[in-house]
């Protein structure tokens, strides 16, 4: 009997390491078990996938890491569900799933020759740090970088070492801060919510792309403070992290109006989620 | 142009021909009291007069439930295993020609650059044989979605009943030509007199292109009907486990920690937790976006982006509704 080709057959992958990022949140550094994977994987910064915890089932992250990163993949994830709290309870060497990588990307190559603002908040910042530092391994390709970030509290801050790394490389603007409340005594960076320190910050928008994520709120009102900076619909990109079951454009729930965000996504410019129902 | 007749008495040798080769022979049949599709192996299980089944067919292409994969969890490693489809030579008797115009919506999404081949490979293996309806009620609207109990949209053979009892028969794929020249024998030649089939009213004012064109204009989003109609809607989803075109489903694993199978199970666009994330944000919260979004996939995203149809006018949703909410009602309101 000829063997079928089944979609939905993951891939096995290894823990190699894990860190804890924040309370609740974590990220892996995985290892396919397929040699030819180990070498051959490949993928865009923006694709995501289907990662799996074995009895409990898949849930859809980004991948974090970025493709100059060859060898291994990363993914972050806060524990919230079923899937999440599962993939909590493995250690190192466990073995999980992996589908994909599924979706579009961010257009890198066309952004050569320009300056990059990226604008994150909380849990939105792993999709983001996988274009950074796809930037970053060619950063005489582009212009100046600045990254504004802000969580909820300081703990709340994920990748803080390269936060530190970030803040001390040439050419590298970054601007932190905290929801009001989640400051500590010796926070040195900004309070308030990531759209307003945005517009403070006021990044040049000449010459300049931007890369928003984090939660749909705030994806909503960033746009917006964008497009208020002056920069163009067509220069300003997100991704949006719709629930998915099966990442191939069958399931039924990503969409947004018409528009599967598996399928025909997750990464979308500004005048393209104008164009969208505002459904997200 | 009927090319054969199919004798009332050789309905059983049809049966008989299909399931001696192996095959599963699916029908209208009576269970619990009702007209459901299942499979049978004798021409006195099918229902003799029936309108519709109340499931559609599509259960036989796309299982309600269905292993996708097994696993063990070892030592060092997880043991995953694919499983291989179990598709079975099928004939679908009796279908509708509504239900079967779902077919080309079905497949255009399962093959989606992605190929689903649980769905494909059932689907490769199955005749469908479309009845002409001499029956209708006034839940049937097909007659308002382009189609009538002569669409063949979809259908392997086409048959229609005879005055006699019988079938006046054609084939019309090479599928269903292959499957008549197959069981030769059971059919005959000649002719027969065919009943009269019925054909549903046309839904008042009714306009298919207005629809589409106003659900294009994102207006539409804040119409008071999804509102008005959410009101009455308990979000039960038994209008998308019923439709014909409707295969929204879930990915979910069962077993143990250790051992298990993940599958696919039917799922609806109806139920709150369908889209609700992680993190508490749910894009369709409330149930008028739920309806919406429902509509919308009949009317504007199987016609925009598959070229085919969503809605077919079998009215099945209508009948099964605990509510009595009406799709055509909708479709009305749209045709304005």
């Amino acid at each position: 009997m000829a063997i079928m080709n089944n979609i939905y057959l993951p891939q096995l992958v290894t823990i190699e390491e894990i860190r804890d990022e924040a309370p609740d949140v974590r990220s892996f550094k995985l290892v396919f078990k397929d040699p030819r994977l180990r070498e051959g994987f490949d993928f865009k910064t923006g694709q995501f996938a289907l990662y799996s915890a074995f009895g409990l089932g898949e849930s859809t992250f980004c991948i974090a890491s970025s493709p100059t990163k060859k060898g291994y993949i990363q993914c972050t994830f806060r524990r919230s569900g079923r899937v999440t709290g599962g993939l909590s309870q493995l250690s190192v060497g466990d073995t999980m799933g992996f589908r994909g990588p599924y979706g579009n990307s961010f257009p890198i190559e066309e952004w050569k020759g320009k300056n990059i603002v990226f604008v994150a908040g909380g849990i939105g910042l792993p999709p983001v740090r996988s274009v950074i530092w796809n930037v970053l391994d060619n950063k005489a390709d582009y212009g100046n970088i600045t990254i504004v970030y802000g969580a909820k509290t300081v703990a709340d801050l994920v990748y803080k070492d390269e936060l530190k790394a970030w803040d001390e490389m040439d050419g590298v603007t970054l601007v932190q801060t905290v929801d009001p409340g989640g400051e500590t005594p010796d926070w040195k960076g900004k309070v308030g919510f990531v759209p307003t320190v945005l517009e403070e910050a006021a990044p040049a928008a000449a010459n300049t792309v931007a890369v928003t994520c984090g939660p749909p709120i705030m994806i909503k009102f960033v746009l917006n403070a964008l497009l208020k900076l002056g920069f163009d619909e067509n220069s300003v990109y997100t991704t949006l992290e719709n629930k998915m079951k099966c990442g191939v454009g069958k399931c039924g729930r990503c969409n947004v109006g018409d528009v599967y965000v598996c399928k025909e996504g997750p990464v979308y410019t500004a005048a393209e989620i104008k164009r969208m129902y505002n459904d997200f | 142009m009927a090319d054969k007749i199919l004798k009332k008495e050789d309905l059983a040798k049809l049966i008989a021909s299909v399931t001696g080769k192996g095959g599963r022979f699916v029908a209208p049949t009576t269970a619990a009291r009702q007209i459901v599709f299942k499979k049978v192996s004798k021409a006195e299980e099918i229902a003799p007069d029936y309108i519709l089944a109340r499931n559609s067919f599509k259960e036989f292409l796309f299982p309600q439930t269905e292993v996708i994969a097994e696993f063990t969890v070892c030592k060092d490693t997880v043991d995953m295993r694919g499983v291989e489809v179990e598709a079975p030579e099928t004939v679908v008797f009796g279908a509708r020609p509504c239900e079967a115009a779902s077919l080309a919506g079905m497949r255009a999404l399962f093959t989606w650059d992605f190929v689903d081949e649980f769905f494909t490979k059932r689907d490769d293996n199955t005749v469908v044989i479309t009845v002409g309806c001499t029956k209708g009620d006034e839940a049937c609207f097909c007659t308002s979605v382009n189609l009538s109990p002569e669409s063949t949209e979809g259908a392997d053979v086409y048959m229609r009943e005879t005055e006699d009892g019988g079938y006046a028969v054609q084939a019309l794929t090479d599928k269903g030509k292959k499957f008549v020249a197959a069981h030769a024998a059971v059919f005959s030649e000649g002719s027969a007199k065919a009943r009269a089939l019925f054909m549903p009213e046309k839904v008042p004012g009714v306009d298919l292109k207005k629809i589409s064109e106003r659900l294009k204009d994102k207006s539409h989003y804040d119409n008071p009907v999804w509102k008005k109609l959410a009101m009455k809607c308990i979000g039960c989803g038994a209008c998308t486990f019923v439709c014909p075109t409707c295969r929204c489903f879930d990915i979910t694993d069962e077993g143990t920690a250790f051992e298990g199978e993940r599958r696919k199970n039917w799922d609806s666009c109806q139920y709150d937790s369908f889209t609700l994330h992680a993190s508490g944000h749910n894009p369709r919260e409330h149930q008028p976006q739920r309806w919406r979004n429902r509509f919308m996939c009949k009317f504007n995203f199987y016609p925009e982006k598959f070229n085919s149809k969503g809605c077919v006018g079998c009215g099945r949703c209508i009948r099964v509704c605990p509510v009595r909410l009406d799709i055509t009602d909708v479709m009305q309101e749209f045709s304005k």
